[in-house]
């Protein structure tokens, strides 16, 4: 990619450097943007970028100048692998390998649109030429992801081009650290891992804690189920958080940075090893970046495949090359971290709102948001909801925004019943919570969290005892077993869940699980332990008919709860094929031809077979 | 400004305490009972067992801490009886008790703390009535510094082993683990025909070093190896008594004493005092 590097010695040839690749890029008549995000590479993006750049080999002499681009994430994962054609901004979606040379005849040299692969809108029919004309795509706000799925997620030219490192730059040249650390507090800036920390108060912290040297970190260990922010933040524009981290680096005075990226991630770890060599080739890490005698370098680490290590003392103790296990916060990692030093850590998405907010100010920044929580928030928009995808809005949207208005609403006509945010230490907003607005504090009060920014949508399909159960077990499975109320406290919530799911629940139970509740918050050493019955004591509050209902009635309202429902065929429906009849591993139906069938109770198993087999819908769960 | 000591206010008696002690060690001194099983005075705290949460006050609020590792670096007010803190030292008992029905130590601390019994049943065991507290782990690392055996595995699979699972070959037999078990989970077995020594549960089996003179087990060879190597043949010699057992060591010394000291120089004979 480019040219071969130079080391760039100051601002000014920082600035040459990226009139030059802009000249370049000037010279391109056609740029086709492949997602190679985490939702589309499974769908065989890689191979559509592959063909599409065999294809730019070919007609290299052929005098339409094309430059394929793979980029990180462009968002609407559900009709994925996505190709954007400019200029037009031509957005095809669900495009197959052999789609390409179809693309490449009629849009690239043609300049027409191929139609079959537009957007179509389900509903009204009505076909979308570019992404601004998606429903999907209104309301977002790109800020963290500005340059994700626009530039070539590979190229440092391409992300120099499109105005990375102008910050750095602006940091460098025009900002004092105390500078820059003003200019954060004041955008209003609150962490993106989770917590929501104001980020300008703990660099100042960082900044007034004693003890050299210094470190800078980024948390790249996302693990909560369903959440993919930070995982496309890395692939779609790894520079953005390097470029974070220099300024997190001048402004603490720190020149050591880690990387801590979760191992199941080897698109992320791959990217943004070659972004850091490459932004040590130009000077952009290393000694005395463009002229200003500030030295940073980062080094990148592989996570060890545990999520505790999300934890800022496990993840510290990770990177020491010990045990991931969490340890007392009593002395706050920004005064000792790592090696017992100070320690700056931020998630990847805070990282990568910090170039933005020095290069256009923190009251822009600021523009964005509710009073409390400024800026926009990138969300992985998943479960049932009809477009699933990567979604950056300005905090204080409502739900019904997001989950209707982007996600397009429940699939297959099915009603709206919980949405789940925050990961395991979240919890499940019900549907009279719609309208409410999207932010920490809100979130909190409605008994979930931001968390990190995972959304699960569930339908009426989804029984609530059983995303407690869902949660609480993957918790068990990653508790480190350090704390006594995490390794045993969880455990025990798992025994009772599980049991109210196979209706053995007894009277008393769902205080049980409250009385742990209260337990794990008070005594549980970390946050993991302390928010592991978040899941469970969300649902209770907002479902406790569900759980009343497995225990009392031995019924699964949503039907989901095997044993807790049962199968009936419905006469009416029944066309007699006897299908289900030669299915049932168990003889447990009986009819003749042009008898509808009938299932005997008393032999059922309920395992479901018939309900997947009949054709016609005729088998129900009551 | 003159230096002050912080006020530890427990229960609302003010204590003065060191910056850098922990309200346990505050607590300590001036008698106050808080329960432990993973803390022990010669180790780094663990905070990891949680019997010993108490609440400080936050300006405004009560956060409940572990008292063994929470640092004083200003006044603190702290409840160690208050109704939620013994909810939570209790809560954490009764997790416990399920775990290891069978210790009596543990028991006895839990009927001390007012916890007859537990309502859970029994459903973690990677390792049979331990309760993981680590402090073997940590006495065999931070003491010893053989750091024989380890915390293998994780959440509900944790257990103490040595590595593979396997008899450890770094371990010297001394039993420090045992001391310091809180609820007698590790056994120290001596094996008088093979002339060894085992720790139990970990399988680990040293040889038996004997008394030269009587045959008396005086302990496993490496350890004596081991202190040999940490304190000088001298100490070891005069802490071990040679390769005596401590009663043939008294002998020879009442013998040699008796040989060195005239006969009549004094009210008695060696013998007559040492038997």
């Amino acid at each position: 990619m480019g040219t071969v590097a130079t080391k760039l010695e100051s601002a000014e040839t920082l600035a040459e450097y990226r009139a030059a690749a802009r000249e370049r890029a000037a010279r391109i008549d056609r740029v086709v943007r492949v997602c190679c995000g985490p939702g589309c590479i499974p769908k065989g993006a890689r191979e559509v970028y592959e063909r599409f750049v065999e294809a730019a080999g070919e007609l290299a002499d052929g005098g339409v100048a094309v430059e394929p681009k793979l980029t990180g994430c462009q968002g609407l994962c559900q009709r994925g692998p996505i190709v954007t054609v400019d200029p037009g901004g031509i957005f095809y979606q669900g495009v197959k390998a052999d789609d390409v040379p179809e693309i490449w005849r009629t849009t690239v040299v043609g300049g027409r649109v191929v139609e079959r692969l537009l957007y179509e809108d389900e509903q009204t029919g009505v076909k979308a030429q570019t992404a601004a004309e998606i429903p999907f795509y209104r309301g977002h706000h790109r800020i963290a992801l500005a340059l994700c799925g626009v530039v070539d997620a590979r190229s440092v030219d391409d992300y120099i081009a499109a105005g990375g490192y102008e910050g750095l730059a602006k940091v460098l040249t025009a900002m004092t650290p105390d500078g820059v650390i003003e200019e954060l507090t004041k955008s209003g800036l609150r962490g993106r891992g989770g917590g929501g920390f104001p980020t300008g108060r703990k660099w100042r912290s960082a900044r007034n804690a004693p003890g050299e040297p210094k470190y800078v970190i980024a948390n790249g260990d996302e693990g909560d189920p369903g959440a993919f922010m930070d995982r496309a933040l890395m692939e779609g524009v790894p520079h953005a958080v390097i470029e974070g981290m220099v300024i997190g680096g001048y402004a603490i005075g720190s020149s050591d940075g880690y990387i801590y990226v979760r191992d199941e991630y080897p698109i992320a770890v791959e990217r943004l090893r070659d972004a850091v060599g490459q932004a040590r080739e130009l000077g952009l890490l290393g000694e005395d970046i463009l002229g200003s005698g500030h030295s940073f370098d980062i080094r990148i680490n592989r996570g060890g495949g545990a999520f505790v290590c999300g934890e800022s003392t496990a993840l510290m103790a990770s990177l020491e090359g010990r045990v991931g296990e969490p340890r007392a916060k009593y002395i706050h990692t920004i005064e000792s971290g790592l090696k017992g030093k100070p320690s700056l850590l931020n998630n990847v998405e805070t990282w990568a709102n910090v170039p933005q907010i020095v290069l256009k100010g923190a009251d822009w920044f600021a523009s964005f948001g509710t009073e409390k929580s400024k800026g926009t928030k990138v969300f992985s928009l998943v479960g049932k909801v009809t477009n699933t995808g990567l979604v950056e809005v300005p905090m204080g949207m409502t739900l019904r925004e997001i989950i209707y208005g982007i996600g397009g609403g429940i699939p297959g006509g099915k009603a709206f019943k919980a949405v789940q945010t925050g990961g395991p230490s979240g919890g499940c907003i019900p549907a009279e919570c719609l309208d409410e607005p999207v932010d920490f504090d809100r979130l909190t009060e409605l008994g979930s969290m931001m968390g990190s920014g995972g959304m699960i949508v569930m339908d009426e399909d989804t029984c609530m005892v059983n995303v407690a159960r869902y949660f609480v077990h993957f918790l068990k499975d990653e508790s480190c077993g350090k704390c006594t109320p995490c390794r045993e406290g969880v455990a025990q919530m798992l025994e009772i869940l599980t049991r109210i799911t196979k209706g053995e629940g007894r009277q008393g139970d769902v205080e049980a699980l409250e009385g742990l509740g209260t337990l794990l918050e008070d005594t549980a050493l970390c946050a993991l332990g302390k928010t592991a019955a978040h899941p469970v004591l969300s649902t209770v509050r907002r479902f406790r008919d569900e759980y009343e209902a497995h225990i009392k009635e031995k019924r699964c309202p949503a039907k989901e709860c095997p044993g807790l429902f049962r199968y009936q065929i419905d006469a009416e429906a029944c066309r007699a094929c006897g299908i289900c009849l030669k299915k049932c591993p168990v003889e447990a139906i009986t009819g003749a031809k042009k008898t509808a069938h009938v299932i005997d109770l008393e032999k059922c198993t309920n395992c479901g077979t018939c309900f997947e087999v009949c054709p016609f819908s005729a088998v129900l769960k009551v | 400004m003159r230096y002050r000591m912080p006020t530890v206010t427990i229960d609302g008696r003010p204590f003065d305490a060191e910056v850098g002690e922990t309200i346990l060690d505050v607590a300590r001194r001036n008698g106050i009972w808080i329960p432990t099983l993973c803390h022990h005075a010669a180790l780094e705290p663990y905070a990891a067992c949680r019997i010993c949460v108490v609440e400080i006050d936050r300006g405004g609020w009560w956060q409940v801490v572990t008292s063994c590792n929470y640092p004083v670096r200003r006044d603190i007010t702290v409840r160690v009886e208050s109704e939620r803190a013994q909810r939570a030292r209790r809560g954490v008992m009764q997790l416990l008790l399920a775990r290891c029905p069978e210790s009596p130590e543990l028991a006895d601390l839990a009927r001390r703390m007012g916890v007859e019994a537990t309502p859970y049943p029994k459903v973690t065991e990677a390792q049979r009535n331990c309760i993981l507290c680590g402090l073997c782990v940590r006495v065999c690392e931070e003491r010893i510094g053989s750091a024989a055996i380890s915390l293998a595995g994780r959440g509900a699979d944790r257990a103490v082993a040595a590595p593979f699972r396997l008899a450890s070959e770094d371990c010297i037999g001394c039993g420090a683990c045992a001391a310091v078990c809180p609820v007698g989970t590790i056994v120290v077995r001596t094996h008088e025909d093979a002339g060894e020594v085992e720790i139990s549960p970990f399988k680990s089996r040293v040889k038996l070093r004997r008394c030269a003179q009587c045959g008396e087990i005086l302990g496993s060879e490496l350890v004596r190896r081991a202190l040999g190597a940490r304190g000088g043949p001298t100490v070891v010699e005069i802490l071990a008594g040679g390769d005596l057992c401590p009663r043939c060591r008294r002998a020879k010394q009442a013998r040699e004493l008796a040989a060195a000291v005239p006969a009549g120089a004094g009210s008695g004979t060696a013998s007559d005092r040492c038997g």
